[in-house]
């Protein structure tokens, strides 16, 4: 186990370095730049050098990557070109504005979904399991957007039981009930798009495991239904479940950029749009770190949640001995 | 004419920062299509009074100014954004502001106590400040702020993206505590205009240096931040919201009746106008065209449709480089007035501006006293001329119906910037009307910085659709049109009028308004018959403002000048009744 993870957290950071060299490249061979997005035209050209060498954008790329990354390594995220703000004291904040509305929208679609999808998988093309299709075709087919937009002319606009947008009403930061007030409208945008995935992977995934031998075994041998489903699939039929949510996690510190628009949340997917069109490099090298060891951290927890889940995956086999 | 974040800004109006950048989107997603002809006046609905007589301001409230972008700094030396110059009309009096006809004034929240004194080389300017006047922090604004303003700005060092407003400033002295002696290099009228300058504090900044200016905490730290006008900065939280209330130690004779001013940011501008109509804020400068109906219809909000300082253009490049076998297509004058001919300007007003636009002839705004008026040659919507006007410049039809002459098809692309909604649907009208009379043009939608960045900055292109804001109300144009101003300059299409360029001169070595009025008559007649744009409308988005906010005609917004639309702030107030 120790050894696997020594081994997974050697590959995070090798594919990390990769991510970090593709993307300063990249971004920096972009068109336009942040003194382009800054100065105004009639700037002298002597000026302007001035400027670009305040910029540290003098520099060629790979002094420029090397500065960024031995900031990096000191707990530096830089500063942003248009301002000279600490990138910290602009990210963080959205960091936690967006964890917080996407952990209460994962969970609250966790916490419906599995149960819903095990029950449908015991009724098959029973009520429970058509109101999950028409939920399913709905959150895959409507734009999240357009959804919240209805929600808000309806529920903000018409009947004026709720907040249009922001996180807080101005003057209440910090309140927990305005928040709450606040997280109804895009909690249940986002919470419809993540249940109608997750309800489908539970119950075509019950369904598969309900199938097997063992199952047939367990239920010939008497037990009951309610163990069967509990105790012996229920198991093996969360595996592919877990993989799925999580590869999900990197959203609740990504977020769900249009929704944020929608709502006006003071998240990071709204961040980072902002961020890409001022071509503000330290923001967004540190959004994409960010969200890369997201996404790695997710693999990783996945797998080590398949180890708990199911005994039969083991970790850390080598040579190819049968596991 | 200066033209400040000149390419930056058109978008930002945008829909931009604009949508994403300035004058871009409206958000409007209407099909395009090709605009009738029509000769219907177009309604302006302009801002009226919304009081009567009889009601009487009252004191308190809180004012909610909403946009879409954040500030960069309220430091005057570096804040030449939209967002921040928002602020800082709340927060930091100006040295001289203007007045709706875009002259130089004083008003009483104005700094300096008399409009400058001028000696009659034209050399030497002399202006007197109030000595009243006080930061936030009860420290006197003196000549040392002035001073020290202009010497950071004109600074390379600093890194001030307003250095152009001051680099013919040779020496500055001060007289005494309130009065400052400024000599220039060389006569030049604009500089006048430079002078409707914010200050920055030298008590705060006198010991840092220039290049550190940027990094310092004035103008991004509200508490580390003295304003000079009737609002402080209490508050910002970054990307949401900052709070601006009453000074107390604000100088002014006159006070704000609104205590309290929220500027409060929006991720897009769909957002921002569904809380308008909820009642979460009081203002929208930029209301989509296709959401106009729907505001509208609200009954409780007062929209205003007048155009802004800005005009859309149709830019031909002069550079034969950028051509086929080095055939400039453009360089018959007659060529380009067919061009200027067959486009339908007011149909696009009509149609795509929904009104909100005004046909432009030359560079200057329409009603401004520089307005050349008739003297420009005015180009009415006509295929016949225009295929005239091709034929004697010898134009033939090919087989495939485009034009064609010396072996070359008249088949251009023109760029403009993606996600301008506006550009983008005029482009596909431009396109229909240029086919009309056999001209082959395609419209190229191009990411705003990779446009400006290889495209108008190295001069490198056919035909560019592109608007200018005219942050700076002097009419000069030569850094636009001049030779001098070729790539990277902003005479991004080359074009070489040496006429033009002198009277451009002559214009600026003067400083009788009159005298250079006369001057802009004839380039306005010049440059509408030579055609280096077809210059097609000013044009603006339509504001809206709640109901609840009350002022008097004489204080109503004005949508020429910038940052117009809170002229007159300090004299409104708030009536909660009207909720």
């Amino acid at each position: 186990m120790t050894e696997y993870l020594v081994r997974r957290v050697l590959q995070a950071v090798l594919v990390l370095f990769l991510i970090t060299v593709v993307s300063f490249g990249l971004m920096h061979a972009a068109p336009g730049g942040p003194l382009k997005v800054m100065l105004s035209p009639g700037m002298s050209p002597e000026a302007q050098l001035i400027q670009m060498k305040n910029m540290g954008l003098d520099q060629p790329v790979y002094i420029q990557y090397m500065k960024w990354v031995g900031n990096l390594l000191q707990g530096d995220l830089g500063h942003t070109f248009k301002n000279n703000v600490p990138v910290g004291d602009i990210l963080w904040p959205t960091v936690w504005n967006t964890f917080v509305l996407m952990s209460v929208a994962w969970g609250l679609s966790m916490l419906i979904a599995i149960p819903w999808g095990i029950y449908n998988s015991t009724k098959q093309y029973g009520l429970s399991d058509q109101i999950a299709s028409i939920v399913a075709y709905l959150g895959f087919a409507m734009p999240t957007f357009w959804f919240g937009i209805m929600l808000q002319q309806y529920f903000a606009m018409q009947l004026n039981l709720l907040p249009l947008s922001d996180m807080y009403t101005m003057g209440n930061e910090g309140q927990v009930g305005d928040l709450i007030l606040h997280l109804i409208l895009p909690v249940t945008v986002l919470t419809l798009v993540n249940i109608a995935a997750y309800v489908k992977y539970t119950r075509a995934s019950m369904l598969e495991v309900l199938e097997q031998d063992y199952i047939r075994t367990a239920r010939a041998k008497g037990m009951k239904e309610r163990r069967v489903i509990f105790r012996h699939a229920l198991r093996n039929a969360l595996i592919p479940v877990v993989t799925i949510i999580g590869l999900d996690l990197p959203t609740l510190v990504a977020g769900a950029a249009l929704t944020e628009s929608v709502f006006n949340w003071p998240g990071m997917g709204r961040l980072f749009v902002d961020m890409a069109v001022a071509r503000e490099y330290s923001v967004l090298m540190s959004i994409t770190l960010l969200i890369s060891l997201m996404v790695i951290i997710g693999n990783l927890l996945a797998d080590l949640i398949y180890a708990l889940v199911d005994p039969r995956v083991q970790l850390g086999r080598k040579g190819g001995k049968a596991a | 004419m200066k033209r400040g974040k000149g390419w930056l800004k058109p978008l930002a109006l945008l829909s931009l920062t604009g949508a994403l950048l300035v004058g871009c989107s409206s958000g409007n997603n209407a099909s395009p299509g090709t605009p009738a002809p029509t000769k219907k006046p177009v309604e302006q609905v302009a801002p009226q009074a919304t009081s009567t007589d009889d009601e009487k301001p009252v004191d308190g409230g809180t004012f909610t100014h909403s946009t879409t972008s954040d500030i960069v700094t309220l430091n005057p030396i570096f804040g030449n954004d939209t967002a921040s110059g928002d602020v800082m009309e709340y927060t930091q009096a100006y040295l001289y502001n203007r007045n709706p006809s875009f002259d130089l004034a004083v008003y009483p929240w104005s700094l300096a106590a008399e409009l400058p004194k001028i000696s009659e080389d034209g050399l030497t300017y002399t202006i007197k400040m109030k000595n009243n006047a006080k930061w936030s922090d009860g420290t006197p604004v003196t000549a040392d702020d002035l001073i020290f303003t202009i010497n950071a700005i004109k600074t390379p060092e600093t890194g001030s993206p307003e250095i152009t407003k001051y680099d013919k400033v040779k020496e500055m002295k001060k007289l005494d505590d309130y009065t400052v002696e400024i000599k220039l290099k060389q006569l030049y009228a604009p500089f006048a205009f430079g002078l409707m300058q914010k200050l920055a504090p030298a008590h705060v900044l006198k010991d840092v240096p220039f290049k550190e200016l940027q990094a310092h905490s004035y103008g991004k730290d509200p508490a580390k931040t003295p304003t000079s006008g009737p609002y402080k900065w209490s508050e910002w939280k970054q990307k949401e919201f900052h709070v601006l209330d009453a000074n107390p130690n604000y100088w002014g004779e006159k006070k704000p009746h609104i205590q309290k001013v929220v500027y409060k940011i929006y991720a897009d501008q769909n957002t921002q106008v569904q809380a308008l109509m909820k009642g979460d804020v009081d203002f929208v400068g930029s209301i989509p065209v296709t959401q106009l109906e729907a505001v509208k219809a609200k009954g409780t909000i007062n929209i205003s449709t007048e155009p802004g300082p800005s005009y859309e253009y149709f830019a031909f490049n002069f550079d034969k480089k950028n051509f086929p076998n080095n055939y400039g297509l453009f360089e018959g004058q007659k060529t380009r007035q067919a061009i200027a001919h067959a486009i339908n300007r007011q149909g696009i007003i009509d149609n795509i501006l929904k009104g909100t636009g005004k046909i432009m002839d030359a560079p200057f705004l329409p009603g401004t006293w520089a307005d050349p008026g008739d003297a420009a040659v005015h180009y009415e919507y006509s295929a016949e001329k225009a295929k005239q006007l091709l034929k004697e410049d010898g134009w033939v039809a090919g087989a495939d119906g485009i034009l064609s002459k010396d072996g070359n098809r008249f088949s251009f692309e023109f760029i403009f910037n993606s996600g301008n909604s506006r550009r983008e649907q005029a482009a596909v009208v431009i396109q229909q009307n240029l086919k009309e009379i056999g001209i082959e043009a395609k419209p190229k939608a191009l990411d705003f910085s990779a446009l400006v960045d290889q495209y108008a900055n190295p001069g490198k292109f056919q035909v560019l659709l592109l608007g200018w804001q005219l942050s700076d109300p002097d009419p000069d144009g030569i850094s636009t049109f001049g030779k001098k101003a070729f790539p990277p300059g902003n005479n991004a299409g080359w074009y070489d009028n040496p006429k033009l360029d002198e009277l451009w001169g002559k214009a600026v070595s003067t400083v009788k308004q009159e005298e250079r009025a006369a001057i802009y008559k004839e380039v306005g007649k010049e440059i509408s018959t030579n055609l280096p744009y077809v210059f097609m409308y000013q044009y603006g988005t339509p504001r809206g403002m709640t109901s609840r906010v009350k002022y008097k005609d004489e204080f109503k917004p004005v949508s020429m000048i910038p940052y117009g639309e809170t002229f007159g702030f300090l004299n409104w107030w708030i009536d909660d009744t009207k909720k």
